[in-house]
């Protein structure tokens, strides 16, 4: 991969809750991590670290306490077409079919003609296989499915970085592999710079050209993995049995458990 | 069907519906029948039939029905109207919503009727206080059940059309408004029906038109039949819409399962 220096910039973001009672709660420490264009970079740690809130100040859903994030050196201030989000769940409208999901992540794009529009949508739905459920509404297809038409839509709109937090969590095992097998065939195709969360680890390094561990909450960067100097960029499910894979599965899982282990031990906080 | 969230089966819960009102028909029959009221206070359904059967054909009474009719929906469309914008505001805007919502609260508390004597005072005993009336009687409400419904929208639908480009105004048009459609439906259903009573209580106090102002002449008068009538009148109106806007609930939200 070529590095083109930093695609998107991280400047001691960091992020600050206030209760109602005026508590304060530091989610992420100022935190400072650059990523590359074209890059696969995957969030792991302990359960309530802060990798949703870090992923929503990327994506412009959150405004940073302090520092900034900076994207082809522009400063992120709300969200936009550029930054295209996939959630766990509920993002998919049921008052569209699943074609009209995917060419709603054209719908505010003024340069491209309506016909040029649906031949895009039509492209995109091909690409993650859904074609032959362009009618359906939402709620008669599965999780699986809904999740495939999430990803065609933030697709479609053609942004710069895709975020995606816990895209396949509520999915069954096989479901889940058939999706980042795709998601992977996706990104190569596309080239599109990627941020994506998951609790799996071997989602994690399966999917990764690097992991960003981080701490318990407040989150700050415990270690950074360089999965690509290690694996091929072209994987396949195979790449799971081999032993560079399992060494570093090993390596990131102690990690969040030590962490998890060390933040157990030194707090009294309930944590669910 | 019997069983506890059973599948529905449509046949079947429309005969029981009817069923229902069979059974009324039947209880008041018997009742009225074998003289256990005096008629002056409890008509046979005969007897109400063929009163509301004499009304219709002589006294003009169609009209009143289309005066009454014409009144309700013109008062809730102008409610509708201004009420479903600022709803949508309410809920979009904090600050639309600090500012409204209290005011309007302590309006909507205000029973109608007390109304009555100051609209009277202001617009005279014309269509103008009728329409008032209405307007106020359901448009306070409104409001602050399509801003609820409007905020029920899930977080998630709305960040979406941000991040995929949608500014404000299209964001409200093409994914508020959509999403809430269904709820907002329902909230404008269940304010027609209020609206209906607001109408009765403006046309017996001020009015010498509609159903209203007709139930009133006849209880004056004594005829307990045409009372009756009156009231079988607005029920079934009400019965007729209600069921029209399920209807078309049901047709138009057919994604809904
Ligand atoms: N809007 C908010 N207001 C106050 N506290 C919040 C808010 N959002 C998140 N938090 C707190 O910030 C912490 C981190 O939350 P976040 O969702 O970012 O963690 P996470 O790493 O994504 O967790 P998980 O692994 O469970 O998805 C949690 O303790 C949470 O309670
Ligand atoms: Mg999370």
């Amino acid at each position: 991969m070529t590095r083109t220096g930093a695609f998107i910039e991280f400047r001691s973001l960091a992020k600050i809750f206030s209760d109602h009672r005026g508590r304060r709660t530091p989610v992420v420490e100022p935190l400072s991590l650059t990523v590359a264009e074209g890059e696969f970079v995957v969030f792991v740690g302990p359960s309530g670290c802060g990798k949703t809130t870090v992923m929503r100040l990327v994506g412009g859903l959150e405004t940073p306490t302090s520092g900034e994030v900076l994207i082809k050196g522009r400063k992120v201030e709300g969200p936009s077409r550029e930054k295209g989000m996939v959630f766990q769940s509920y993002s998919s409208f049921p008052w569209l079919t699943v074609f009209g999901n995917v060419r709603f992540g054209l719908k505010y794009r003024r340069d491209l003609p309506p016909a040029e529009k649906d031949r895009i949508a039509r492209r995109y739905l091909d690409l993650v296989g859904l074609t032959a459920f362009a009618d359906f509404y939402i709620s008669r297809i599965s999780g699986g499915m809904r999740q495939r038409v999430a990803i065609a839509r933030t697709l479609a709109a053609d942004p710069l970085v895709l975020l995606m937090d816990e895209p396949f969590g509520a999915l069954d095992a096989l479901t889940r592999e058939r999706l980042q097998l795709q998601l992977l065939q996706l990104r190569n195709a596309e080239g599109k710079t990627v941020i994506f969360v998951t609790h799996d680890v071997d989602e994690a390094v399966f999917l990764a050209d690097r992991i960003i561990v981080f701490s318990a909450r407040p989150a700050r960067v415990l270690r950074d993995v360089r999965v690509s100097e290690v694996l091929p960029r072209d994987r396949t499910m195979e790449v799971m049995e081999t032993a560079p894979f399992r060494k570093l599965r090993r390596e990131v899982l102690a990690l969040i458990r030590d962490e998890e282990t060390r933040t157990e031990a030194g707090t009294t906080e309930a944590n669910f | 069907m019997f069983a506890f969230r059973a599948a529905p089966q449509a046949d079947l819960e429309l005969w029981l519906g009817i069923a229902a009102f069979i059974f009324v028909l039947a209880v008041w029959q018997l009742v009225a029948g074998l003289g256990l009221v005096h008629p002056q206070f409890l008509p046979s359904p005969l007897a109400v039939v063929s009163a509301w059967l004499a009304l219709v054909e002589n006294a003009g009474y169609l009209t009143d029905v289309g005066i009454s009719i014409a009144r309700v929906w013109v008062a809730f469309l102008a409610a509708a109207l201004l009420a479903v914008p600022l709803g949508v505001l309410m809920s979009g805007y904090r600050a639309v919503g600090a500012f409204s919502e209290p005011l309007i609260d302590f309006i909507r508390y205000l029973p109608v009727p007390a109304l009555v004597p100051l609209t009277l005072i202001w617009l005279g005993i014309g269509e103008g206080s009728k329409m008032a009336l209405l307007w106020i009687g359901t448009f306070f409400q409104l409001v602050l059940l399509v801003a609820d419904d409007a905020r029920r929208v899930p977080k998630e639908f709305i960040e979406t059309g941000r991040t995929l480009g949608a500014g404000d105004l299209a964001l409200m048009k093409d994914v508020l408004l959509r999403a809430m459609l269904p709820n907002m439906v329902d909230s404008l259903r269940i304010t027609l029906g209020w609206c209906w009573t607001y109408l009765l209580v403006a046309e017996i106090v001020a009015s010498s038109s509609g159903i209203g102002y007709e139930l009133w002449t006849a209880r004056r008068y004594g005829k307990t039949p045409e009372v009756f009538a009156g009231i079988l009148t607005i029920g079934v109106i009400g019965l007729v819409s209600d069921q029209a806007i399920r209807l078309l609930h049901r047709r138009a939200f057919r994604y809904l399962v």
